[in-house]
């Protein structure tokens, strides 16, 4: 009993210390390409321990659900990656489907986010959530079927299960659609750009325009958790994890996250922002990379 | 003793329609009675293990009277008693009589004759009296929906779904009439799956009863009939009228033998009126619309799941085919709950501010708290977000049919698509409703009307508080409600006895979600006490740096939808107006956009002018010449002088 109680307790901990790690690698490799210095690693360590202490404004229109909105979002993040299993460490809570419960926890707080954004009655953050609410169609239906993919190939929809062995002959197929998800649903370029100055062209960053204080921080953590997550689904799904002994397992995850983090950065290097029109295009070519590999899973599974 | 509920609640539902129109207090108890009495019955079937059954000698219209309750209609009698209570509390201060006071009285007692009719449709066991009590309740609800028959739009709204109902139930009248023909003259109804030759009878049935349940394209006249009619009205319309279509299909395709393409064709159907309903609803700029449309929507979840059921019931695979059914009634139940509260949070906007037009709207959450959080509640639930009970019902289809593409069979290939659709319905979902949370309810107000709005009193938020509370217990509890589903599936197909306990990862998922909101609340009231104790301080939205923002200046919810929603414009066919502003000092300039019903205007619309050019055209043999007449009459006559002689010759 005390053994699962201080498993939980450390895995909690390791989502929660590890996740700000991301942004600051993806920074890091940015500034590294275009020949910089660039920010320190931890830099979000730092921003989110002064956004703790600081003062909130909040707008004269905004309800309590303006603050309400974080805190779910930021709960909703952490208990879906208490479901994504941490290779041989396992998950919190496992059961069968799961993955389905995961899915729809960000779709809460996908919700939140955007009711907060809308909380303020500006224009500017009422383009960011259409936005993400309608860009987050395409990839909900690219992820659903990366999941049926998973579930083909393994005949589960425990996520446990479903994410011990590689992906089998689509496992390329599953993580390029995957790490298109993953750029989109985490606004990376070449969805969406963090570091961009102009409010217009903003999707997430959009959305946050009025957030300050701990508030501001609960939403930057639960994003980093966020990519964290995906990255970690994407690494679990191609690599065969639940086959390597623990601690290739582990150095089979870590290397797995990094190398998808590193990606990002690469990606956020030598790629421009795409114009809004061709989002859903894009989008829709992970969607197809995601079907293409469910075929493959299923061929593969009939002979 | 069941029998003896039953009496009393339809007694005092009687009743309440006789003395309704005089006294409203009288009325108010007797409906609630009523309710309360047929809502014991329904549980006490629910929860005990046999069925109840009544024969009498006493005949209606030369046939029997039959009485049936079993676990299927028992699900539908507890949702009907549940809404057709709270609406009755909620239209005393809604539609009351100092407001209404031509119609308040008479939609008493049509209110209360809707709840009797379709208590007689659920529990009548017999065809006539299913098509007499299916017609009585047609009949009910077009008084209800017209109450506000001044307005030319409610006129139109109410004589589409009279001429829509009837077209629905002439299929039924055909449907009941083989059924008695076959069986010897008897109208009696019951399980007859061994006579395989009803089979195509089906599609009857489907045609039939598929226009009440509103499900794409037989849905015409659902969205101006929804969206015009009382709240309250729209509530019992929305959460169980169209429920009644369902509950036909699911009766008889239990009880009658299936053609092989059921399953594939019912779900073919959710899964377009799932898409395509919600699309509709995203680009509705009307509360009461989207809303309207979004029924067509969670109707399309529940045919997903039916139609898994039925393809599941021909493979005899009962292990999946148990959680889609389950999945299925739950959402009936599901739907009925948190639509009605969304319409009677809609009929409190409209109570308080005269508009159902959200670009009219806007931070009404300053006046009327209690509806703003009640409708976020359940908006919530309808998108299916967990840890709320339309994410529970979502849940259990979605696990049979990903349990049907794991079984690798034929219907994988149907499971797949429908996977895909339900999820990127939810999507779409929530779209919808985080726009009309939005629009609605937070920012600034953008009218006049919307700033002075005020708060509904306690017999409009109570009722909504209620439905409110039930949607939590599904969601935190579903276990205790799983009995009364796994019963209601056991109705459905005896042979589907589920093995005892209910699936396992049912009794983990209440737990979940209960901490997880335990969690929620605990996290908001913690980083709300850390703001208080940093320091906040109060300005003006930011936007950018600009100083002086107006309402108007708000992102509208045309604009919100008008992303995702162009990517249905190919049958959504918005119009617009759009006045340019002219000259050097432009004084005025609009843009109006306006989603109309496709399938009406495009499709049912020019068939009805090509009928009605046919019937002008005839009806110029009418014109009151009298020597015309004459003529006729012999030409008639010559006619059939020639017929009969050479009938003679052969």
């Amino acid at each position: 009993m005390i053994m699962t109680i201080v498993q939980i307790l450390l895995r909690l901990a390791l989502w929660l210390t590890l996740a700000p790690l991301l942004p600051g690698i993806i920074n890091k490799v940015k500034a590294w390409v275009a020949g910089r210095r660039g920010p320190p690693v931890l830099q979000l360590y730092y921003d989110l321990a002064r956004l703790w202490q600081k003062g909130v404004v909040l707008s004269t229109l905004v309800s309590p659900g303006f603050v309400a909105g974080p805190a779910v979002v930021w709960i909703a993040l952490l208990c879906a990656t208490q479901l994504l299993p941490l290779g041989p460490v396992g998950a919190t809570l496992s059961f069968r489907g799961d993955v389905l419960l995961l899915i729809y926890l960000l779709a809460l707080a996908r919700f939140c986010t955007a009711w907060a954004a809308m909380e303020t009655g500006s224009a500017f953050e009422g383009m960011g959530s259409a936005r993400e609410v309608s860009y987050a169609v395409l990839s909900e239906a690219a992820l659903i079927t990366a999941i049926l993919t998973l579930s083909v190939h393994t005949g589960s929809i425990t996520l446990v299960t479903m994410l011990e062995p590689s992906a089998g002959a689509g496992a390329v197929l599953l993580g390029a659609g995957l790490f298109t998800v993953l750029l989109a649903e985490n606004c990376r370029v070449p969805f969406d750009d963090p570091n961009t100055h102009l409010e217009l062209t903003m999707i997430h960053e959009a959305m946050i325009l009025d957030h300050s204080g701990p508030p501001l921080a609960a939403i930057l953590h639960g994003a980093s958790m966020k990519l964290l997550l995906f990255a970690l689904l994407l690494t679990e799904a191609v690599l065969p994890v639940g086959e390597l002994p623990p601690l290739g397992a582990s150095a089979a995850l870590a290397g797995g996250v990094l190398a998808v983090t590193v990606g990002v950065g690469l990606v956020e290097s030598f790629l421009a922002r795409l114009a809004f029109k061709r989002v859903p295009m894009l989008l829709t070519t992970g969607f197809l990379l995601c079907l293409f590999a469910l075929l493959v899973a299923w061929k593969g599974g009939a002979s | 003793m069941t029998q003896g509920l039953l009496f009393f609640a339809m007694l005092s539902v009687v009743l309440s329609i006789v003395v309704g129109p005089k006294f409203p207090r009288a009325w108010l108890v007797l409906t609630l009675a009523g309710s309360a009495g047929s809502c014991a019955v329904a549980l006490k079937v629910l929860f005990g293990a046999s069925d109840w059954e009544w024969r009498s000698t006493f005949a209606v219209g030369g046939e029997l009277l039959h009485l049936r309750l079993d676990g299927l209609n028992a699900l539908f009698l507890v949702l009907l008693s549940v809404i057709g209570g709270a609406g009755a509390v909620y239209a005393t201060e809604y539609w009351s009589d100092k407001r209404y006071p031509d119609s308040a009285p008479r939609g008493r007692a049509w209110w209360s004759g809707l709840l009797l009719c379709m208590g007689a449709v659920l529990i009548v066991s017999n065809g006539l009296h299913f098509l007499i009590a299916w017609e009585l309740f047609t009949v009910c609800a077009y008084f209800l929906i017209t109450l506000d028959n001044q307005r030319q739009e409610v006129r139109k709204a109410g004589w589409l779904y009279l001429a829509a109902s009837h077209a629905g139930t002439v299929c039924l009248f055909a449907f009941f009439s083989i059924l008695a023909t076959h069986n010897k003259g008897s109208w009696d109804l019951g399980p007859m799956r061994d006579q395989a030759e009803l089979a195509p009878l089906f599609w009857l049935a489907l045609l039939g009863f598929g226009v009440k349940s509103g499900v794409f394209p037989l849905h015409i006249w659902l969205p101006s009939a929804h969206a015009n009619a009382p709240s309250h009205v729209s509530a019992i319309l929305s959460g169980v009228a169209i429920k009644m279509g369902v509950y036909g299909i699911i009766r008889f395709s239990g009880w009658l033998p299936l053609p092989s393409a059921a399953g594939p064709v019912v779900i073919g159907l959710g899964v377009v009126s799932a898409l395509l309903g919600i699309a509709f609803a995203l680009a509705q700029n009307d509360m009461k619309r989207l809303l309207a449309y979004c029924s067509v929507e969670n109707i399309g979840v529940i045919f997903i799941g039916l139609g898994a059921a039925l393809l599941a019931a021909s493979q005899g695979n009962a292990l999946w085919g148990r959680l889609v059914l389950a999945g299925a009634l739950l959402h009936v139940w599901n739907h009925g709950l948190f639509k009605s509260l969304l319409f009677f949070g809609a009929g409190s906007v409209l109570h308080a501010t005269g508009t159902r037009e959200m670009s009219r709207l806007g931070g009404l959450w300053k006046r009327m708290p209690w509806t703003a959080g009640l409708f976020a509640f359940g908006a919530v639930a309808i998108s299916g977000l967990p840890p709320l009970n339309g994410f529970v019902s979502e849940w259990l289809v979605y696990l049979g049919l990903f349990d049907a593409v794991n079984a690798r069979g034929a219907a994988a290939w149907v499971a797949m698509p429908a996977v895909l659709g339900l999820a990127v319905t939810g999507a779409l979902a929530l779209a919808s409703f985080v726009k009309l949370c939005s629009i609605v309810f937070l920012g600034a107000s953008r009218t006049k009307a919307a700033e002075h709005a005020h708060e509904c009193g306690g017999a409009m938020c109570g009722p909504m508080l209620v439905l409110a509370v039930i949607c939590g217990a599904i969601g935190f509890a579903p276990l205790v409600f799983w009995p009364l589903v796994a019963r209601a599936v056991v109705a459905w197909n005896p042979a589907w006895v589920p093995p005892g306990e209910p699936p396992a990862p049912l009794s983990l998922l209440g737990p979940v979600q209960a901490m997880f909101a335990l969690l929620l609340i605990g996290t908001a009231v913690w980083l709300w006490r850390r703001l208080r104790q940093n320091k906040v301080e109060r300005h003006l939205t930011w936007d950018c740096g600009y100083f002086e923002p107006t309402a108007r200046m708000q992102y509208t919810g045309a604009s919100f939808a008008g992303i995702a929603s162009s990517w249905f414009f190919w049958i959504l066919r918005p119009e617009r107006k759009l006045r340019r502003p002219r000259g050097s000092f432009p004084e005025n300039a609009s843009q109006i956009e306006y989603t109309p019903e496709t399938v009406l205007d495009h499709v049912i619309a020019p068939v009805g002018d090509v009928v009605l050019r046919l019937s002008t055209a005839v009806r110029r043999l009418q014109h009151g010449h009298l020597q015309s007449y004459i003529l006729y009459l012999l030409v008639g006559l010559a006619t059939m002088a020639v017929l009969v002689f050479m009938g003679g010759l052969q």
